[in-house]
């Protein structure tokens, strides 16, 4: 079993890291949250409505968007009408109309610093190129949460920092944030909690520099101390 | 605007005004009305089956189906007095509630299984026309005395054609066509997007299945005969693939060149040689398949962007 006992509640404008080593079972959770699986048992509740079992795309269109741990940008598009594709189909009520669309999908590129590659084929973008391309999609979604899932995964320590600038300004926008990562020292500059699986189970959940600290974490993480 | 940008709507203006006016202005030229009554009607049937097979990238093995369905529901009220044309809308809305009957559970299946499900579709629904021989007169079909005359019956293609079309052109711009070419090209991601992709992908068929339906009306009024194999032949449902593949899968205009080269082949091929057609358009699927997925359309592009390309690097070399 992936997950097999976790409990995690998440408030309005946090940033909620969620780490833990390997095999831990945090994207599995982001799946059933996202509604990509479906849980055997438990519950998730969105706003104080149970949305377990919902489709991935109606789960989207309540406001819960969530990005992919290998990127997936739609090859044969470009990078605006990537992000168009969010605009259309996201958190309801979404426009109709193609210049509209294109007015959210053109923002949300703006807002992550791609507007300068907007008519670029999506598939020429580099790889931070293309995970920005990833959050600027769930952006244009209108989400009330996003799920990162390891998007700091292959940065280099520059593109990490202005990963970290985008995300804070998310949040100061009125998204709340949960990520998946691994890189533990950019997981403590940015989340105002931290939660730690291992083994499909929650073991802490607290302010970073608790848990980063905690004995059970340490041991969890094999002897890895927090950087 | 660029130059290409005002021409195209206008020089499609010009060749519609033009296709109206043949019938009018050669009224007995009966082998050029019928050549472009073909191109008209395969072009229609082409558009139809690309919206789902090309925009939204399920391969329809079956649409014989819905073309059949189209045909035999007109051929059938039509024999009980009906009016043809007032079978039309009948139809095709048939053709729609079948597709959505079989669509739905097989749009649980992906790529080429769900391919294979269409073979199925399309076999099923032959036996189910050869041996429900109360309604569909069973291996024999059915026939009519006489149809509309020609140059209704070219009219009436023409409209389809320009249906199907218009049709397929608003579709690339619209939502709706971003929800079917992001389905194309990734589900899964579209499905985290917000897409219904179960619901657009059952939209489509049945928008393909209807205009097929109709285009298989405007058939039986012209050849004033269905039968099992006839309608329901999986030669008839590889007719409906080839011509969109080779002229171009998934572009708007890729079906009406592959159906005019379709009938200009079948004219050609099949009038000296039996059989001499299935050849040449397994030749054509072989070098489309390996040289140019993206058909004649494709290959189209192809040559303009090296001929851009070419223009620039030379600038380029004049300069420096």
């Amino acid at each position: 079993m992936a997950v097999a006992d976790v409990s995690l509640q998440v408030f309005a404008g946090e940033i909620v890291g969620l780490i833990g080593p390997n095999g831990a079972g945090k994207s599995t959770l982001f799946k059933v949250i996202a509604g990509i699986d479906r849980p055997t048992s438990g519950a998730v509740e969105f706003n104080g409505n149970p949305i377990a079992g919902k489709r991935a795309d109606r789960v989207c269109r309540l406001g819960v968007a969530s990005t992919h741990q290998l990127v997936r940008p739609f090859p044969y598009m470009s990078v605006l009408e990537n992000v168009m594709v969010g605009a259309f189909f996201g958190r309801v009520p979404r426009p109709h109309s193609p210049r509209a669309a294109r007015e959210i999908a053109f923002e949300a590129l703006q807002f992550c610093g791609l507007e300068g590659r907007a008519g670029d084929a999506a598939r020429m973008l580099t790889l931070a190129g293309r995970k920005r391309l990833e959050i600027a999609r769930a952006l244009a979604t209108g989400p009330v949460v996003v799920l990162l899932d390891e998007v700091l995964a292959g940065l280099n320590p520059t593109e990490t920092d202005r990963t970290l600038e985008l995300m804070r300004a998310i949040v100061a926008r009125g998204v709340t944030i949960v990520i998946v990562e691994h890189n533990l020292r950019a997981v403590r500059g940015l989340c105002s909690r931290i939660a730690v699986m291992a083994q499909g189970r929650k073991i802490a959940d607290g302010d970073p520099a608790t848990v980063l600290a905690d004995a059970n974490v340490i041991a969890a993480y094999l002897g890895t101390a927090p950087q | 605007m660029s130059r290409v940008q005002v021409a195209g709507p206008l020089i499609a203006a010009a060749a519609l005004l033009c296709a109206v006016a043949v019938p009018f202005a050669f009224p007995h030229a009966e082998y050029v009305l019928d050549v472009l009554f073909l191109i008209f009607l395969y072009g229609a049937m082409s558009a139809a089956w690309n919206i789902i097979g090309g925009f939204a990238g399920q391969i329809s093995f079956g649409h014989a189906a819905f073309l059949g369905v189209g045909a035999y529901a007109t051929m059938i009220l039509w024999g009980e007095g009906w009016s043809p044309w007032a079978t039309l809308p009948v139809a095709g809305g048939l053709a729609a509630i079948f597709s959505i009957l079989v669509g739905v559970p097989s749009f649980r299946l992906r790529g080429p299984y769900f391919s294979i499900a269409t073979i199925g579709i399309g076999e099923a629904t032959r036996l189910v026309a050869l041996n429900w021989s109360k309604l569909t007169g069973g291996a024999s079909g059915l026939t009519m005395a006489a149809g509309p005359p020609p140059q209704i019956q070219y009219l009436s293609a023409l409209a389809v054609c320009v249906a199907a079309f218009g049709i397929s052109w608003w579709i690339v711009q619209s939502r709706f066509g971003f929800a079917l070419a992001a389905i194309k090209q990734d589900t899964d991601a579209a499905q985290t997007l917000g897409v219904d992709t179960t619901l657009f992908k059952t939209l489509a068929l049945a928008l393909s299945a209807a205009l097929v339906g109709i285009a298989g009306s405007i058939y039986a009024m012209h050849y004033l005969y269905v039968s099992p194999d006839s309608v329901f032949g999986f030669s008839t449902a590889i007719a409906l693939v080839i011509m969109p593949i080779i002229g171009g899968v998934g572009t708007v205009w890729g079906p009406l060149i592959g159906a005019v080269v379709y009938t200009f082949i079948r004219e050609q091929f099949a009038v000296k040689l039996a059989n001499a057609d299935l050849l040449a358009f397994g030749l054509l699927l072989v070098a489309i398949v390996l040289f140019e997925p993206k058909g004649i359309v494709g290959a189209w592009g192809s040559v303009m962007a090296r001929r851009a390309f070419r223009k620039r690097a030379a600038g380029v070399a004049a300069r420096g």
